[in-house]
This record gives C-alpha cells, structure tokens and sequence, in this order.
C-alpha cells in the first residue's frame, strides 16, 4: 500500500511536470488571453508538484546521515561548479550533472533525486540565480537523479560485502555517459521552454495558442536552435565526457563510503 | 524588509512585466527594480548594481532579431528574406523587431526583480524561509552554505597534496585524484557531523514515517491539480470547473505541508517582526497588482501591438503610478540589519 | 552517577569486541581523564554515554550503561542529549550553521524551547565560554581553539550535567588547547560539571584530573580506574615526568613540574652533587626565563647560535641536503618570511619549531614550490631550486602534508605507491622497490587493501610511502604527530631514523617538545618569519620557556632534556 502511494504520488507529479513544460504545445487557441500569468502559473504548478514530491521523500524517516551527507556533497558540488580548471571550458558545460547522475546512480532514486533538487537550489542561492524558473531547475534536476537511480536497478552494483574487487564494467560508464549527454540535452529544452513564452510573446507571430502541435514544435524548434542548442550541446557533451573519464573511480569511491557506513537509503 | 514581502515584490514584478506588454511600462518596470537592488542591498562593497540593464543589452536586442526573422506581419518593411526559407522567408518588418523588443523588455524587467530579490537578501534568510515541513530541507541548505567555504579550502589542499607527488594537469582525466579524495573527504566529515547533529538531540522526532493519511491526501491533492490543468488544457468551456480543481488540488498540498509542519515541533531562534516598511512594502505590490490584473480605465495601454502598423505605444500616467508602487521599498534605503 | 556493568561492545563487522566486560563508576563532579593508546576503546566508551553507540554505529551490545538514571543503550541520543553533552575532535566537522550564535542555538531549536528561553541559555552557555565577543562572526573566521569552545557552548546550551569530550584538543596548537583546557576545568570546578575527556597529551591534563581510566594495549583489556597517581604507577606509557618519578622511586608521583621539583628536593639530600647542580642552575635560570629569546631578540643565546649556524653552514654547505638562504616572503601586504636562513645535513633530523601562524608552513611550501618566495635561495644537495616545477622538485623532496587523508585516492596502497612513480615516469624502474618499502613502513600485509578503510596511523603511512617512492634526498614532515600516541610516534622515529641512516635529510615541523627532545639533531625556532635560534636540542630547547621539555624544566641548565638523560645523568652524579 505505502509503495502504491508512492508511486502513485510520483506518477502524478511528473505527469504534471511534463504536461506544465509542454503547455505551449497543447493549448488551445481560446485560451490565448492567459499571457499575464502564464510564468507565474507554470511555475506555480512546478512548484506544487515539486512540493509533494519532496514531502514525500522526506516523509520516509530521512536521518540525520542523510541529512549531512547531502549538505556536504551540494556543497562540493557547488564548489566544483566554480573550480579554476587549468584550461577553458566550453560554455554551458555545468559540472554539477555528472556528480548527481554518479550519486543517484549509486545511492538510489530518492537520495538521487534530493540530490538534484537541493544542488540546483543551492546554487541558485550562491550564486544569485533565484528566479521563477527555479521550480524547473529544481524539479528537472531532481528527476535527472532520480531517473539515474532508477537506472541502476536495472543491475544494481555488487554490494557483496566479502568480495573487495569492485568492478565497474565499462558498459555502466557507457550507459550512464549517453544517459548524461540526453539528460544535458533535454534539461536544456525544457529549461528553454520556460522562457519561449515569454521571449517571443503570446498572439504574436512567435507562438500562438492553438496552432497545433507540428507547428508549434516547429517554431520552438527555430527558437531553439537559436538560443540554446550550442550551449546546451556542450553541457551534454561535457556531462558524457566527466562520466567516461572520471565515473569509474568516483562510483567505486562512493560504493566503498557506502559499505564502510552501511548506509542504506531507502 | 522582511524576506517574504521581498518574495511577493519580486512576483510582483514578475505578473506585472508578463501583464504589461508596453515597452513604456517594460522600461519604468525595469528601471523601478533596479533603482530597489541599487538603493536597498546592504553595503558591502559590491560591484555596481548592473545585471538587469546588462542583461537588457542583450535580451532586447535578440529577441527583436528572433521575432523580426520569424514572425511576417506589419507594414513597414525593412529587408526581404527569400521565400524558400522555412520560417525565416518573408519580410523583416519594424513592427516585428518593436513587438520583439517588447518581449525583450519584459524579459529583462522579470530578470531584475529576480536579480535584486537576490542582491538585497542575504543567503540564510533565504534558507529560512522554509516552511516547518521542510525544516530538514533547510538544514541540508544550511549544511551546504557552512560547507561551501571550507571544502574550497580543501580543495586547495588537495590541490597542492597533489602536487607534491608529481601530479600535473594535463586533460581532464587529472581531475580524479582531485575529485575522489574531495568527495571522500567531505563525506566522512559528514558522518561526523552527522554524529554531532544527533549528539544534539537533531532527528529526535524526525525519525516518524509520515502516516498514510497525509500520503494519500497529498495524491489526491496531485490528482485533482493535474485533473484542473487537463481540463484547462483541453476543455476550452470548463473554466470554472478547470481554475477550481487547481485551486483545490493546491489547497490540499497546502494543508498536507501545514499538517506536517505542525508535527515538527521546532522553535526559531531569531524571530522577525513585522515593520512599517513591511507593510507599505505589501501596499505597493498590492497598488501594482490592482493596477495590473483589475479592469480599471487606462487598462488598455497595458497592451500594446505594433500590428498591423507601427504606432507609438499608448501611456496612461495612473497606471504607470501603480506600475511604481514597486518602488516604494527603495525609499528606505538600505535594510537596517536583522530582526529584533 | 554513570556506571557501567560489563559492557561488552563489538563494532558492525569486527572480528574481536572493542569493548570487552568493563565494569566502572564516576561519581558526579569528578574530572574523569581518559587515557590509552588508539583504538583501544576510549572512544567507544565515551559514546556509550549518550548513547551514539549502539545507536548511530550499529553493532551489538551487552551489559548496562546507567547515567544519571538514565539508560543510554535503550533511549538513545535524543534522550541523552539533555543529560550528556558530546564534543568530537575535528572543529571543522561540527557545525551546521554559519553563525555562532545560531550554532549555539541549534540544539535548542530542536527541542523546541520557547524563545525568551532559548535567549536566556544562549547567553549563558556564551558567557561560560567567554566568547561573548564573537557572537556574531561567522564560523569560518575563528581559530580551532574558539571552533572548539563554540562546540563545548553549543553542547552546554542544552544543560547536560556530564560533558564528554573526545580528543578535543589533538587538532589544535598548543595555545588553542590551553584555552580549551582552561575553559573545561572552569566549567568543572564553578559548574560542578561531571568531565569525561579522552587524551593523549596527558601532562597538560593530569593534575586536574580526580580520575584517571587507563586502557591498556589491545588485546589486553584490562582497565584500570582510579585517581591518577595510583593508575599512573601501573600503566606503561606515562607522560615524561611521571616515568622519571617512577624510575626514580618518587613519591607521591609529581604531575606538575612544581610538584616534582618539591619531591626532587627532598630526594636530592641523598645526591649532593646534583641538588648543588641543580640549585646553581636555578640560580641562573630566572635570567634566561626572564629574557626570553622569542620576546628579546637580542638575546645573547640567539645571536650565538644563529652566528655559529652561519659559520657552520660555510664549512657545511657541500655537506648539506638542503641550504635556505635569506628566504622571503609575503602574502600581498603581510610578510611572512623575513629572510630565513637554515640547513639540514645528510642524514641530519632537523627540528621547527615556532607558534602558530609564524611561518613555518609557508616555509615548507616555499621549499617545494607551491609557494613562489619573493627572494633569497634555496638549494638542494647544492643545486638551486628556485623556477623548477612542484613536480619536478618533488621527485627529490618528499613532503607529508598535515593531512595525509589529501594525497589518498587510489583503490589499493601498492596502486597508491603506483601512482606517484606513474606521475614522475618512474613506474618502469622505480628508485626504491615498492614491496621493500611497503615492509618498511610496516604494510606488507595491507598492500591490496582500500587505504582509506586503514586507520588513522596506517593512512599516515601510505601518504609517506606514496612521497618517498621516489627515494627523495629529502623529507619534509608537516606536523605528522598530531593526535598520535606514543607508541605510534615511536614507531615513526623509528621509520624516520631508518631513512636517516641512509643519507636522507629529515625537516620536521611540529608543537610536539618532547618530541623535538627526542629525535632531532637539531632544533630551529622560527617566530615572526625569522629564524630566532638554531642549534642542538640542548641549546635551544632550554633557552625558550615553553618550548621546554619537563625534564628540562625540572633540571635546568643541565642539558637533559629526555627521561634516558636524566637517568643517564644521575647515574653519572650519583656515582
């Protein structure tokens, strides 16, 4: 009954998420006239569904170790977003995906998906960043972890306690490396999809209600391309390279820390 | 100002640039939410209060250039893109770039009120803002900004540790030796903290699965919101019933996140109490709000299409007063520190 | 008021108890010292108080725990947090939020105390650790030693009558843990607050202390408990005094320098000879303890030493492993090296020393260039270092950091050694042969284990294996001793003289004085950027009142500076 609720509860919260992100291509055309509240209205739906989700992962007895280990790893997320790298980095490429997919991967869905929520809400406080899109970053940051937790259900790390050689295929590197690159990439749209609306304005020639859904994809597609496919595309990319170099060793580092505290989350 | 009234300022702002579709209104907003960030932040030697007219400079131009290429209509033409392209083909008309570049404006205005909402509140009094449902939300925020200054000090540490066993940076795979022994570190210190916080009594009644009913009241509060937005979606005569099962369904999460919080029994050390400036604060968010949403006379300059010909737009001085009424809260200057 | 009844504790995944049927009391009031080697349960036994274990660790218990009527292995640590207040070891690891104040206030918001409450014992719990003054600062902006008392104040908010403290001070230098120290015995004796506090410096504590439980080595497991002097008479490793008082038959056991100048004196009617030595001495000492170098740097034992430095540091330059001349250096506007002048020999174990915050850091890293020096000379076996990397530099210098845990992040300790040798291109012939070496530092057995899941003194090790792989002709040690028990700090010595004998040149940078007593050769004290004395132990370390050892202070300006001197020495006169 308690998982049925669940799943109940995350089934709803994303269907509303997908359904908010994609309100420009469903809506129809006599509902025009809701430009004024529109940023306001999608963020709030966000917002509430975000809202639920988070007190129902916090409902399940969330300790004081999670607590701190979640405190400690945004906050060395957040210092890497802003490391001194020895060489330049290409634009839009944001270290903070791959260490919350490697997390979610390792610690599970729920701790995965407080990982996402919590990182990109710290760091929109250090750095300046609140805004009305933040129930977006939040919200699609914390699926990003959740969805890699998932993922690893799929052939869960050998958590053999006896057996000290932990290997990590390269086929888990290689999965989790697309799976990084798509979820750069789709952030990014839905990330944008918030701003389309407002960008280009309701009833005028950029989006208009009702035009259906080829047409409309067609022109966020335009809007797109122009404003964020190059910047995102290099996030992507850089979320697939940080996993193919560096996830082997850091998933081993985080398996061991886990059996050494045996700390299970639910 | 107290940090929620700064929040509804700052929503404020946001319904009023999306209502008020005039570039004249666009600029007075714009400007009434940087003069706030200027005169309000606390005086710390920062760098000029810039961003909003920064990010002005290159919303407004783009977005005139991005509705000029892909949107055809208007009448005075300035340049003729061949036909045969997709979307861009057709004319570059002015009224196109003015309808872009009101778009623009009010882009940047949302992005000010934001950008001075952050300037002028310090980070923890955001952090607690959390509701008492959240307060472990609050703790991990907590956690993380006390963290932040001290895992850069690690990082130079490693940084330099690394260096003396001949590590050099040559491509990104260098990044390990930094990052693994960064991410361990960090967490074996929050198992010690961990240790301290239950030390102190933390999680003495956090320990609680929360009870099956509020879970499922929660999912029906989720049901209901996603069924109003459905209809909203799709039903183009069901508006009363649309707008009631989300306010229904919102009104659920509310009471599922108040019933909760009132199972955390949990004091506040620094208590805030309610000012002057914090009401004339709310009165301006209320004078602006009115201004916008209600069907007063001079409404109709709120929105301004340049289609199908270019004229100059339309400026009614009551409702630029009211657009104003934002920026009360920077009569008073600088916040006077915090509570009492 | 706390008693233990045959406690039996096994850690989640041990092989043998950590704790095996103790049995003790502590009567309320007392001051209760914990002492022992590591890993010997003195941890663990404090966090029975409050109930951390089993609570937090897992594993499986046995036996009774009662604190002031309160059962800590069934209520757990919420219960216990209004009874037992816990304060760890790490002052960087304990505080959720930024301000002190609010940190203070943290224990108290969980509970839920009203308000004007909370006002009223945040005061106090202030007020009692005299840091009324720094209300407001930001966390990061303290010392350890002001982290460590906000800690103590944020335990105290709640009113707890024990307080139980786990190596405290181990992190902190030695003014910090003074005032650290200082602060627990005020709170003991004006509060009547019951003090449980594990230690591995115990001359600082001792004579405070009303009890003393000492644990033995494992696998032993019997402990003893009692006032101090009666433990101190049965346990093997005691501080310097303590052993020099019970080799010389003294008694009562001197804690204190005072105490054992008393008990000397009435022993010295047996040894002519040396009481007159000693009263002589005494003669001459308030001179040097008025006038210390450090404060009156004209003193005339400085500007010797330093000139015979300079004179041998002519004759010995070929001879030198490492030659620093009028090095310099400056933080933006702060200088922080004011022309420092030193040396280290062949084979020679060269103690720093100095205060807080005089330099001596910036200096180890100006020698291995992670630091650029704004002027003067530094020279490895006569070949100037100055524009060469950090990692070319360090193929020849090993340097340990103060946090070895830094430099670890390898799956196993040989892939650790691998790794160094991998980054200098060496891993095809390396200089020394890593299994020879793992031997060495005693880690044979633990070459394909996870360095991290090692303990504290073993992950000390790996780091040093991992920066002397490369056989450096010099090794340079940050404080490796902090925190260490004695039998451990042997141990390194023992490591460190192996690498003496074959030519290395040891720099080691510690607070610990008995230590510099021991191992060094030479001594160099560094104080405002410059080096203000520079010569054997017996030199310096006599010369600068608190950087001298017991026996030292006992038996001044006879040059011993060790219990093997002492004995040696009184042999001799008593002959």
């Amino acid at each position: 009954m308690r998982r049925a609720i669940s799943g109940v509860i995350y089934g709803l919260s994303a269907a509303i998420g997908v359904l908010t992100f994609a309100y420009p291509f469903l809506l129809q055309a006599d509902r025009a006239a809701q430009e004024r509240i529109a940023p306001l209205a999608t963020a709030a739906l966000v917002g509430l569904s975000l809202v639920a989700l988070l007190m129902e992962l916090q409902g399940q007895a969330i300790s004081a170790k999670t607590v701190a280990m979640l405190g400690v790893l945004v906050a060395v997320t957040s210092v890497l977003r802003f490391l001194d790298v020895a060489f330049p980095l290409p634009g839009g490429f944001s270290p903070i995906f791959a260490p919350i997919i490697l997390v979610g991967y390792v610690f599970g869905a729920r701790f995965g998906f407080l990982m996402g929520a919590f990182t990109l809400l710290a760091s929109a406080l250090i750095t300046g960043g609140v805004g009305p899109w933040l129930p977006y970053q939040m919200f699609t940051a914390g699926w990003v972890g959740m969805t890699a937790g998932w993922l690893a259900r799929l052939q869960p790390l050998t958590s053999n306690l006896q057996s000290w050689k932990l290997e990590v295929g390269g086929w888990r590197v290689g999965l989790l490396a697309g799976f990084g690159f798509a979820w750069g990439l789709l952030y990014g749209a839905i990330l944008n999809l918030y701003f389309w609306p407002l960008a280009v304005g309701m009833g005028g020639q950029g989006w208009e209600a009702g035009l259906g859904l080829r047409e409309t994809l067609v022109r966020y597609a335009a809007f797109y391309v122009a404003t964020s496919l190059g910047w995102d595309l290099a996030g992507a990319v850089g979320n697939a390279a940080l996993i193919l170099l560096l996830g082997a060793p850091t998933m081993r580092a985080l398996t061991r820390f886990q059996r050494r505290f045996h700390f299970q989350m639910l | 100002m107290d940090v929620r009234v700064w929040l509804l300022w700052a929503l404020t702002v946001l319904v009023a640039a999306s209502s008020a579709r005039n570039p004249l209104y666009g600029l007075l907003l714009l400007l009434a939410a940087t003069v706030v960030g200027v005169a309000c932040a606390p005086a710390n030697g920062r760098r000029p209060f810039l961003a909003p007219l920064r990010f002005a400079a290159v919303a407004v131009p783009f977005s005139a250039l991005f509705n000029g290429l892909t949107a055809h209509l208007g009448e005075h033409v300035l340049f003729r893109l061949p036909a045969w392209l997709p979307l861009l083909g057709g004319p570059l008309t002015l009224e196109g770039l003015a309808y872009g570049a009101t778009s623009g404006l009010a882009l940047a205005a949302i992005f000010g009120g934001f950008a001075a909402l952050n300037r002028v509140t310090p980070v923890h009094e955001l952090v607690r803002l959390a509701p008492r449902a959240f307060h472990e939300a609050g703790v991990v925020l907590s956690i993380a900004l006390t963290f932040v200054p001290q895992t850069a000090r690690s990082l130079t540490r490693i940084r330099q540790a690394q260096a003396v066993r001949g590590h050099r940076w040559r491509g990104l795979r260098d990044g390990l030796p930094i990052l693994v022994p960064l991410l361990v570190s960090g967490l074996e210190r929050s198992m010690g903290l961990a240790e301290a916080m239950v030390a102190r009594g933390y999680g003495s009644v956090a320990d609680r699965p929360q009870p099956l009913r509020l879970r499922a009241l929660l999912a029906l509060g989720l049901l209901a919101l996603l069924g109003g937005w459905l209809a909203w979606l799709f039903w183009p005569s069901g508006n009363g019933i649309a707008l009631g099962a989300m306010t229904l369904g919102g009104g659920l999460i509310g009471t599922v996140l108040w019933l909760a919080g009132r199972a955390v029994p949990r004091t506040s050390y620094r208590l805030r109490r309610w000012t002057v400036r914090d009401t004339v604060g709310v009165l301006g968010c209320a004078l602006t709000l009115a201004v916008v949403l209600l069907p007063l006379p001079g409404r109709g300059t709120l929105v301004y299409s340049p289609y199908p010909r270019l004229t100059p737009p339309g400026f009614d001085p009551l409702v630029g007063l009211g657009l104003l009424g934002l920026a009360l809260p920077a009569l008073w200057g600088e916040a006077q520190g915090d509570e009492g | 008021m706390i008693r233990f009844e045959r406690l039996t504790y096994t850690y989640p995944g041990a092989a043998t108890p950590a704790l095996c049927d103790v049995s003790l009391e502590i009567a309320e009031g007392e001051f209760v010292l914990l002492a022992g080697p590591s890993g010997a349960g003195k941890s663990t036994l404090l966090r029975c108080l409050n109930g951390l274990v089993p609570h937090f660790s897992g594993g499986t218990v046995s036996g009774r725990v009662a604190v002031a009527g309160h059962d800590p292995l069934a209520e757990g640590p919420p219960a216990l947090s209004r009874v037992v207040g816990f304060v760890f070891q790490d002052p960087e690891a304990q505080f959720v939020v930024d301000r002190v104040e609010d940190e203070v206030a943290f224990a108290l918001e969980n509970r839920a105390v009203p308000p004007a409450e909370m006002r009223a014992r945040v005061e106090e719990a202030l007020r009692w650790l005299d840091l009324l003054a720094l209300r407001d600062r930001p966390l990061e902006q303290l010392s350890g030693g002001e982290k460590q008392r906000v800690a103590i104040a944020a335990a105290l908010a709640l009113r707890p009558r024990v307080l139980a403290l786990d190596e405290p001070t181990s992190q902190l230098d030695p003014q910090s843990a003074e005032e650290v120290l200082e602060a627990l015995v005020r709170l003991n004796r004006e509060l009547g607050l019951t003090i449980v506090l594990a230690e591995h410096r115990l001359e600082r504590v001792l004579p405070h202390a009303d009890r003393l439980i000492a644990f033995p080595t494992p696998p032993a497991t019997d402990i003893l408990s009692g006032p101090p002097r009666q433990v101190l008479r049965r346990m093997e490793q005691t501080p310097p005094l303590v052993t020099l008082g019970k080799a010389l038959g003294w008694a009562p056991l001197p804690l204190t320098v005072e105490e054992a100048h008393r008990v000397s004196c009435i022993a010295y009617r047996r040894s002519p000879i040396a009481y007159r030595r000693s009263q002589v001495a005494n003669r001459q000492s308030p001179i040097a303890n008025r006038q210390s170098p450090i404060a009156n740097r004209q003193s005339p034992i400085a500007i010797r030493d330093t000139r015979y430095a300079i004179r041998d540091m002519r004759y010995a330059i070929r001879d030198s492993r490492l030659a620093i001349r009028d090095l310099r250096f400056s933080y933006g506007d702060a200088h922080v090296l004011h022309g420092v002048s030193l040396e280290v020999a062949t084979g020679e174990l060269v103690v720093l020393m100095g205060r807080n915050g005089s330099g001596k850091t910036t200096l180890l890293k100006c020698i291995v260039g992670l630091l650029r020096p704004d002027g003067g000379t530094v020279a490895l076996d006569g070949q100037a270092l100055a524009g060469q990397s950090t990692a070319d530099i360090c193929r020849r210098v090993g340097y340990l950091p103060q946090e070895p845990d830094d430099l670890l992040f390898a799956d196993t300790v040989a892939e650790e050694l691998a790794v160094t040798l991998r980054n200098h291109g060496l891993l095809a012939r390396p200089p020394v042969a890593p299994a020879r070496l793992l031997a060495r530092l005693g880690l044979s057995d633990r070459a394909a284990a996870y360095p991290r899941d090692l303990s504290v003194g073993q992950r000390q090790r790996v780091a040093l294996g991992a920066v002397t792989v490369t056989r450096p002709s010099l090794l340079l040690l940050d404080e490796p001793t902090r925190g260490m028990d004695y039998g451990s700090k042997r141990e390194l010595l023992r490591m460190l003289r192996e690498w003496q004998a074959e030519g290395t040149g040891v720099l080691l940078v510690t607070h610990d004085v008995e230590l510099a007593a021991q191992a060094a050769d030479r001594v160099a004290l560094l104080d405002g950027g410059r080096v203000v004395a520079q010569g054997t132990p017996a030199e310096v370390l006599t010369a600068a009142p608190g950087f001298t050892p017991q026996v030292a202070q006992l038996f001044p300006a006879t040059g011993w500076l060790t219990v093997e001197d002492a004995l040696a020495g009184r042999g001799s006169a008593a002959r």
